[in-house]
């Protein structure tokens, strides 16, 4: 089985508007796929619900060949702690933990070396040249290094798909550069498989696989 | 989970410290009220142990027709010296003293006049007393209480009438506000009971022998007061009663047996006041405290919606945040009980330094209620060093208390963290 993600026939409601129509997808290991759609379009919605940050109302998501979609809340979050790294555009730091325990955090409820723990976050930084900058807390850091941190998070448990929601939207070019080059090399280089969502025509085209969503469905790839 | 928590108390301490604040206050008003309960009862008690007794008997009696001589206070009426042997053989009863206490009205003044035994306990504590001179080496000695000596301008060796005998002033004693049963004038017992005997007032009163006595102060065993209360109450009963009744209300014939309990509830009726009071201020502080906590860490929380919605993305489960929460929660609880516990002891060691005064009831302390020119008299008062301590019980206790409290804070923190939805928190955020 090569597929990582199967979806079939998701539906997704957000208020009043069908955010989310009958979408299936496949991932397969080690793609680098791109969501383009403009905003509003559901690409979010459709993000949040393959990685298990919300369910849908309708359809199924085995990931890795394990149904995701009925399982309790507490098998989802133990499910996206060892299986998903997710980037987001608004990076969601902890304003009151510095970089390395922003980076450290996903291991913080069931580690029990601390040592080892922050061995593996300065290692996570390291891969995103935040080595010099452990102990500043992110009010101290630039959109750049804070989108920095949020991918060295993603990665520190080895995740198998990385979930990137607009993760250049809130950077200048260069910046925004850096970061797709950044999920570039973690894709080809450690194999890990990403998800990026964008409105960018130039980040998505950075992509192996590109597929565009309007209205909650999909419509073309 | 310790070193996060510890992070987060530190990084927001100014929104921390009302919630350490409030438990500490919660401490200090718990230790220091419960402490302060204990110590009015203690303190209702010092005026037995001052006197190093455990029962004092008294027998209530007739009021003389006329103020003239020597009399004995209704509430202090004769009583068979027999009974001393008897008293001696109850179990339990480790000593006894006893005296005969007059009211002496002579033309020129009154006088409260005991007559002591100096070889008992009762007698070696007023002899203690003495200021200056020496104990009264005959039956024409007295010894004078200073306050009275300076208001008559008394002496040393001077002579002075007591119902129409003469002594001679052999020693000052400072016995006022130290003794519940304070006199003018101390003499030997003997002397006291030919006064009584020879009292023509008194025999009209009371039927007085020769060896009668009038006030028994009983040491009994600490483990047998109980024991020994009883058979002297079964001793004496039942009263010799004729039906009437004293000024004070008590049953004319009948005997007054008082133990510290007794004394405690006759003259502790301010500090059962004071015992309600201070469980309606701690019940009061205690659930304030409560929703002070509880709203306080409920806004917090508010605050770090984003917060918990990230922990639950990157993969916290609810529990996970609960158990952060409750370490946060109990790390306040600690310091702010570390912090009660050490202004406890400032307050308790402040109080400590105070003093209580207590004010003897009428009975055990007789005046005549027409010789008001000293109203203090009447109910004398007696004056202590406030006996406060800090108890281990109490921060125990309020430890339960601390911790119910914190408890009571996750529970009701813990359903908002469940209903957290980490998609829609970040959505809206």
């Amino acid at each position: 089985m090569n597929e990582i993600i199967v979806a079939r026939n998701l539906s997704k409601t957000l208020g009043n508007v069908k955010a989310i129509n009958a979408v299936s997808l496949d991932v397969k290991k080690g793609d680098f796929l791109a969501i383009q759609g403009s905003s509003g379009s559901g690409k979010t919605t459709l993000l949040s619900l393959l990685s298990g940050l919300d369910r849908a109302d309708a359809g199924e998501i085995k990931f890795d060949g394990e149904d995701i979609t009925s399982m309790s809340e507490d098998k989802l979050a133990l499910f996206r702690r060892k299986n998903v790294g997710i980037v987001f555009q608004s990076y969601n730091l902890i304003p009151t933990l510095n970089v390395l325990e922003n980076i450290a955090l996903p291991l913080f409820p069931d580690s029990r070396n601390k040592k080892e723990m922050l061995e593996r976050a300065k290692m996570a930084a390291e891969m995103v040249w935040l080595s010099k900058r452990l102990n500043h807390y992110p009010s101290e850091l630039s959109g750049g290094e804070q989108q920095r941190v949020g991918l060295a998070r993603a990665i520190i448990n080895d995740p198998k798909v990385i979930f990137a929601d607009e993760p250049t939207g809130n950077l200048d070019t260069e910046t925004g550069r850096m970061i797709m080059d950044l999920l570039k090399k973690l894709n080809k280089v450690k194999g890990i498989t990403v998800v990026m969502v964008t409105h960018d025509d130039g980040m998505a085209k950075e992509a192996d696989r590109l597929i565009k969503i309007k209205d909650g469905v999909l419509t073309n790839e | 989970m310790i070193g996060y928590a510890l992070k987060e108390l530190e990084n927001r301490k100014r929104k921390y410290i009302l919630n350490i604040m409030v438990i500490g206050l919660v401490v200090v008003l718990l230790i220091t009220l419960s402490s302060l309960g204990v110590a009015f009862k203690e303190a209702s008690r010092l005026p037995f142990e001052n006197i190093h007794s455990s029962i004092i008997v008294q027998r209530n009696g007739n009021v003389p027709e006329n103020t003239s001589g020597a009399v004995t206070p209704c509430s202090l009426a004769p009583i068979k010296g027999d009974y001393i042997s008897q008293i001696n053989k109850i179990d339990g009863v480790k000593g006894i003293s006893y005296g005969l206490f007059l009211w002496v009205f002579d033309k020129d003044n009154f006088k409260r006049t005991l007559g002591v035994n100096w070889s008992d306990d009762r007698g070696k504590i007023i002899g203690s007393e003495l200021i200056e001179g020496s104990l009264p080496q005959s039956d024409t000695d007295a010894l004078v209480e200073r306050d009275y000596a300076q208001q008559h301008g008394l002496k040393l060796g001077q002579k002075m009438k007591v119902s129409g005998t003469e002594f001679t002033i052999t020693g000052i004693v400072e016995t006022s506000g130290k003794d519940v049963v304070s006199s003018d004038v101390y003499v030997n017992l003997n002397s006291a009971q030919t006064l009584a005997y020879n009292s023509k007032n008194l025999q009209d009163t009371e039927k007085f022998n020769k060896n009668d006595i009038n006030i028994i102060f009983v040491d009994a065993d600490q483990t047998k007061v109980k024991e020994a209360t009883d058979n002297l109450k079964a001793l004496f009963s039942p009263p010799t009663s004729n039906g009437g009744k004293t000024p004070t209300g008590q049953t004319t014939g009948a005997y007054s047996i008082y133990t510290p309990e007794s004394f405690e509830s006759q003259i502790s009726s301010l500090f059962m006041m004071s015992d309600r009071l201070i469980l309606t201020v701690s019940l009061v502080a205690l659930i304030g405290a409560i929703l002070i906590v509880i709203k306080s860490m409920s806004h917090t929380l508010m605050e770090r919606r984003k917060e918990f919605g990230i922990m639950k993305a990157v993969g916290f489960r609810s529990k996970d945040i609960q158990s952060e929460v409750a370490v946060e929660t109990l790390l306040q609880a600690i310091i702010g009980y570390g912090l009660g516990i050490v202004l406890s002891f400032a307050a308790i060691f402040a109080l400590a330094k105070t003093t209580v005064s207590i004010a003897i009831p009428w009975e055990m302390s007789p005046y005549p209620h027409f010789l008001t020119s000293n109203p203090n008299l009447i109910a004398p008062v007696q004056t202590y060093p406030f006996p406060i301590k800090f108890e281990a019980m109490y921060s125990a206790e309020v430890l339960v208390a601390v911790f119910v409290l914190s408890l009571l804070t996750v529970l009701v923190l813990t359903r908002y963290i469940n209903g957290l939805n980490a998609m829609e928190v970040l959505r809206y955020e």
